[in-house]
């Protein structure tokens, strides 16, 4: 059946925040049962904003959606039973246990007694938390944090999963933790929505994705077919001082070469066959005597979706560098 | 139901681990009637005819036992938890909205017996004598705990709608014209006429009086009557607020 093969679908859904921020701007959406959906998109894009309006925490200025087959705004209370939710902001009560704050979210889920007890002991040792299960929160790192919220997000096998940059700021250790955890949980039947700005997370995990820029989506497919859109090679051409109209004037025509996308120091040619066009290429700047640094090949990366789609780098999406962003904001 | 069990416990919790939150709420009451009795025991010795016959500690404790009670501490836990984001895992949770309120003011039941509680041990040990025995003193600690429990309603009502931390902190201020703009240290007919018309106008003066009239009359039905009817209002008109506020939180 249609419903029930699409957990999420969303058409036209919109928020303006006071002050007349548009965070997103219609958006539609389709996600199906079972898969890994990526949700991709620099600082202030409007990710977190479209979970939230998903979770029936914030409601759509305008435009709908329906959420594991409940419409978010008129069965808000529907959406909550089936869904599990970890947003950017973990949120763990500092005071509490780690045993404790899952007891607790498993009883307002109506899971209680012994049965909620085996629940946050499945859980625990799911997110490997068994150890540290009796400390308080507060004494947690970052990626432990990270795993008991998304174990909270768990207790009560939710159909659908909402990620919100479920690995920000964690380490590279503890991002592919986290990663083993989303493949298992998918495994076992869950549909996650996940938000991410880091395209590698992205190709990684995800079946299919969308890539939101300024609150509008601007490509979405699988990765393998984003990629493919933008050509089978990406040639790269250190300009070192050159001018970049110039150099794309000197090596002008090209045989397969479907696009060329200047990027700061850097001229980027989309071409069928790499290793044959950096010989033409080196060829025609000689002869044109247009001196560049160096020219390297590579396939296509969801980078490269990105650059291409939105005319920009994501940039500052180093795992290192973007813990503390969204504080600045 | 069981979700307000759930909450209440949880808050409790908070309240016992947490004894750097409610041991400086217990040191302003318990300052106030130590140093109050020891300035003014002379000028209103037992002799006194509003004491009847007790010390000026018996006139004070209730006083103090609104100071225990009324504390900004539910708001502050409540708008630290909007901060840190646990806030939104209970509004995404399959539950009432409106238990994460009662849940809380559960809480704040049980500090407030436990703080009145103190209080009045510390005012028995000034010889503060109960007029209206055991279960006057019983009576005394519950009405002392539900004006608090009112009184969290503004707090949690401030915390919804601001917020921030920094003005659920401030927003304890207000208790001070609500505390002091009352018959505290001398009664109605002993202040001055501005005082009096601004005392007589502030609720808060009705359950310093209820109180004390435990303390000093014993069972007087109208002062006792008129004390619980001002906590009930403060308590459908602040606790309703907030229950509204937290129904209408990020709902346009
Ligand atoms: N409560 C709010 N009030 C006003 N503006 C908001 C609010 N929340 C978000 N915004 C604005 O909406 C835009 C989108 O924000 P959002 O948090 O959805 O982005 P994001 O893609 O999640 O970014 P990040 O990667 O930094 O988390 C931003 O410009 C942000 O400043
Ligand atoms: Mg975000």
């Amino acid at each position: 059946m249609e419903a029930s093969s699409r957990e999420i679908r969303a058409t036209g859904l919109s928020r303006t925040f006071k002050g007349g921020i548009d965070a997103v701007r219609g958006i539609d959406l389709s996600v199906n049962e079972g898969e890994v959906f990526g949700f991709l998109g620099p600082n202030g894009a409007g990710k977190s904003t479209t979970v939230r309006m998903l979770c029936t925490l914030l409601p759509p200025t305008s435009g709908e959606a329906t959420v594991a087959g409940a419409t978010i705004v008129s069965e808000a209370a529907d959406v909550r039973r089936r869904i599990g939710v970890a947003l950017q902001e973990i949120g763990l009560d500092p005071v509490q246990t780690g045993r404790e704050l899952l007891e607790l979210q498993c009883g307002l889920y109506g899971i209680t007694g012994a049965e909620g007890r085996k629940r946050t002991d499945e859980l625990l040792e799911l997110v490997g938390l068994t150890e540290a299960a009796d400390r308080r929160t507060k004494t947690y790192s970052g990626g432990m944090k990270r795993r008991l919220d998304l174990a909270s997000a768990l207790v009560h096998r939710p159909s659908v999963l909402f990620l919100d940059e479920p690995t920000t700021g964690l380490d590279p250790a503890s991002r592919l933790t986290v990663w083993e955890e989303v493949r298992a949980i998918n495994a076992g039947g869950t549909t996650v929505f996940l938000t991410t700005q880091y395209l590698e997370e992205a190709d990684e995990l995800c079946n299919r994705l969308a890539i939101i820029d300024a609150g509008t989506i601007v490509a979405g497919g699988t990765p393998e077919k984003l990629k493919g859109e933008i050509g089978n090679d990406v040639v790269s051409v250190a300009l070192d001082g050159a001018d970049a109209a110039e150099t794309e004037r000197a090596i002008g025509a090209l045989p397969g070469l479907e696009r060329v996308v200047a990027e700061g120091e850097r001229l980027h040619l989309y071409v069928e066959d790499g290793a044959s066009s950096i010989a033409e290429i080196v060829r025609k700047l000689d002869a044109a005597k247009t001196q560049v640094g160096a020219i390297s090949v590579a396939r296509p990366s969801l980078d490269d979706v990105f650059l291409e789609a939105t005319g920009r780098r994501l940039e500052g999406a180093r795992p290192e560098e973007s813990a503390e962003q969204e504080e600045a904001a | 139901m069981t979700e307000v069990l759930l909450l209440g416990r949880r808050a409790v919790r908070e309240v016992i681990r947490y004894p750097e939150a409610t041991i400086p709420t217990l040191f302003i009451p318990l300052f106030f009637l130590a140093v109050n009795i020891g300035q003014v025991s002379e000028t209103f010795p037992d002799t006194t005819p509003f004491l009847n016959g007790q010390g000026y500690a018996a006139f004070q404790l209730p006083v103090s036992l609104m100071f225990a009670v009324a504390t900004a501490t539910t708001g502050l836990a409540l708008v630290t938890e909007i901060d840190n984001g646990y806030f939104d895992k209970l509004l995404v949770a399959p539950i009432k909205r409106t238990s994460i309120i009662i849940g809380r003011l559960g809480a704040d039941l049980v500090r407030g017996i436990a703080a009145s509680f103190v209080v009045v041990l510390a005012g028995l040990a000034f010889g503060v004598h109960i007029e209206a025995g055991i279960i006057g003193a019983i009576v005394l600690i519950l009405l002392a705990a539900a004006f608090g429990v009112a009184y969290a309603g503004f707090g949690i009502l401030v915390a919804l709608k601001t917020r921030n931390v920094q003005a659920t902190n401030t927003s304890f201020l207000l208790f001070f014209p609500l505390l002091f703009l009352t018959p505290n240290f001398v009664p109605f007919d002993r202040l001055t006429p501005v005082m009096e018309t601004l005392a007589r106008l502030n609720p808060v003066s009705y359950v310093i009086v209820g109180l004390r009239s435990l303390i000093i009359d014993g069972w007087v039905a109208k002062d006792l009557l008129i004390a619980i009817a001002v906590i009930a209002a403060m308590s459908v008109v602040l606790i309703g607020l907030s229950l509204r506020a937290i129904k209408t939180y990020d709902r346009n």
